[in-house]
């Protein structure tokens, strides 16, 4: 009996851990706040005269202006990408598929820095997110294309294309980096670590509709995606339209990696590890695996994000750098494991 | 369900040439014949996996007509083989067999379909074990259990009985039997001619991709074709008690 309530309280669960991550990150910094006092602030807002307002100067401030935009924008970040890993392995039935592996975030980051270098306004605000979105789709079909054979998608081969696909838009990086004057170089160096100190009310507004579009249609397709895990043949015996399933998959991919890559660059592993951990917690069902990896996601990315800016005085990590030291290790294990399960590479 | 003058070409082969066959409610028809006759293919073309030329129709309308899920309603396949990509638990699996009823007044039926077929292949008692646990003989049957659960008028099955024990081999056939005394047309590729003999109204021979012949097996199962087409010499002879044919190859 324990079981059937297992699936929704970890939904509750995760929900409730976003939001207390949420609070607790959004009164640390230089000038402390308490939960309490940032939930206050918050329900003030929305007309609710419940808890109390920061007490500490230009505290509002420091929550509206600076600390509210990064959380945000992490949760939004954090839900993209733990979705677009969960999807990426369902359409690919490969438990290794995830955005920063097989490269799409790379592409992704070609995308956006060609866009930063060239200086391209042509759609205003959302130059950076559209073509971030151009890179990650054009790389997730060439990725596609590549690694798939009879209908699935084998281990070494999805690694191998990664390998070659990350090689291609790091060299791609490389030479638009040449290309620029120093602030381009320094804008893609920064993309290319990851980090979310460029945070903006203007950046939320961009990624989170992208964001929330992208989880949306995951969610609509789960139930679909559940199908393609016994083939492609089955499936559609089962009355899966295979091939719109899997371009439709496959474009939300692209727009949830662009929407978490275009303002923060790449932070990688957290779509490899999240929906791993829930899958092992609650089994492989995409009902509940897209959500609570979306949830989860942001609860990492959050969590990731506090620990890269307040781990070291005066000074931030970058958070992709955080992530990759979690989730390089993770992957090794994740390659044991799957290796041990297929009995070689299958 | 009917196929006429159907052709598969694989990579320049054509691997069935000019087959017609019809297959009526409330019966069984089995595909038999040695490796790469074309059984599987034309099964595969059957059920609508495969580009061919010539007509297949299901209900008097031609394959290409139907979109997907309502002829997921219609027929549902076993494939040769199961694989499944991320470790869902039995139970799961025999649900997935549902879907195609998702949000219509059949899926009141869900629950009964699914433990329906549990039980009449004996997949029950490991509801909750993760599919890829399980033997390849358990994973065939869980696998047969989905396409029962799917409950359609029409049935291809693609050697349902290759990883069975001779029990479970008995069951399943017997299973399909019941199915098609309920009304359901059964397409089966089967490599046991006795059981082909046993169990199928009507029996494909194929060879070459082409239909050597057709027929019930009491007509057709003779030691001159079973012979040529298997290039091994056979006897066939009548069961001492029910009658039916049995082949022997000659050892």
């Amino acid at each position: 009996m324990l079981k059937a309530y297992a699936k929704p309280g970890l939904i509750v669960g995760l929900a409730l851990a976003l939001t207390a991550v949420c609070l607790v990150a959004a009164g640390k910094g230089q000038v402390p706040i308490s939960p309490a006092e940032v939930a206050g602030s918050v329900l003030h807002r929305l007309g609710l005269d419940i808890g109390p307002l920061p007490s500490a100067v230009q505290g509002e401030n420091a929550l509206w202006l600076v600390r509210f935009p990064r959380v945000v924008l992490a949760v939004i970040v954090g839900a993209a990408l733990g979705c677009a890993g969960a999807l990426m392995q369902g359409v690919f039935g490969n438990p290794l598929a995830e955005p920063g592996v097989v490269g799409v975030s790379s592409g992704a980051a070609v995308g956006a820095a060609a866009a930063i270098v060239t200086g391209a306004t042509v759609a205003g605000i959302w130059t950076t997110a559209a073509a971030a979105f151009a890179g990650g789709i054009v790389t997730t079909l060439i990725v596609y294309a590549m690694s798939r054979a009879q209908g699935r998608t084998e281990v070494v081969t999805l690694v191998l294309t990664g390998v070659a696909v990350n090689a291609t838009a790091g060299a791609l990086l490389g030479l638009l980096m040449f290309m620029t004057d120093d602030d381009g170089v320094r804008a893609i160096a920064f993309w290319q670590l990851g980090s979310l100190a460029q945070a903006t009310w203007g950046a939320v507004a961009v990624a989170g509709p992208c964001a929330a579009a992208g989880l949306i249609v995951a969610g609509i397709i789960a139930r679909r995606l559940d199908l393609l895990a016994l083939g492609e043949r089955p499936a559609r015996h089962l009355g899966v339209d295979t091939e719109r399933l899997r371009i439709t998959a496959i474009v939300v991919t692209a727009l949830l990696t662009a929407s978490a890559v275009a303002f923060t660059g790449i932070i990688s592993f957290v779509g490899l590890v999240v929906p791993h951990l829930i899958r092992m917690a609650v089994g492989p069902g995409h009902r509940v695996l897209i959500p609570a990896s979306a949830l989860g996601g942001a609860v990492v990315v959050v969590t990731g994000d506090l620990i890269a800016r307040t781990a070291i005085e005066y000074q931030e990590l970058p958070l992709g750098v955080l992530t990759a030291v979690v989730g390089g290790p993770a992957f090794f294990w994740l390659l044991r494991r799957t290796r041990a399960r297929a009995g070689g590479w299958g | 369900m009917r196929a006429v003058d159907v052709s598969v070409s694989l990579g320049g082969r054509r691997v069935v040439d000019g087959v017609d066959l019809r297959v009526d409610p409330g019966e069984v028809v089995a595909l038999v014949g040695p490796n790469g006759a074309g059984k599987s293919s034309l099964l595969a073309a059957l059920a609508g996996d495969l580009a061919f030329a010539g007509r297949i129709e299901i209900g008097e309308r031609p394959l290409g007509d139907w979109r997907p899920v309502e002829l997921a309603r219609r027929r549902a396949v076993l494939p040769q083989k199961a694989a499944l990509s991320f470790p869902f638990t039995v139970g799961e699996v025999v649900r997935m067999g549902r879907a195609p009823w998702h949000g219509r007044p059949e899926s009141a039926d869900d629950e009964d379909a699914v433990v329906e077929a549990m039980r009449q292949t004996e997949t029950t008692g490991f509801a909750a074990r993760p599919f890829p646990a399980l033997s390849g003989g358990e994973q065939a049957r869980v696998a047969l259990a989905r396409v029962l659960a799917q409950r359609t008028p029409v049935l291809l099955l693609d050697e349902p009985t290759a990883a069975l024990d001779l029990r479970h081999q008995e069951l399943v056939l017997r299973t399909v039997r019941e199915r098609s005394v309920a009304g359901a047309a059964v397409v089966v590729v089967l490599h046991d001619l006795g059981l082909a003999a046993a169990y199928a109204d009507r029996v494909y021979v194929l060879a070459a991709g082409r239909v050597r012949a057709e027929g019930p097996p009491r007509e057709i199962f003779t030691a001159e074709l079973l012979g040529d087409v298997y290039q091994h010499e056979v006897d066939v002879f009548d069961h001492p008690r029910t009658g039916a044919p049995m082949v022997v190859p000659r050892r």
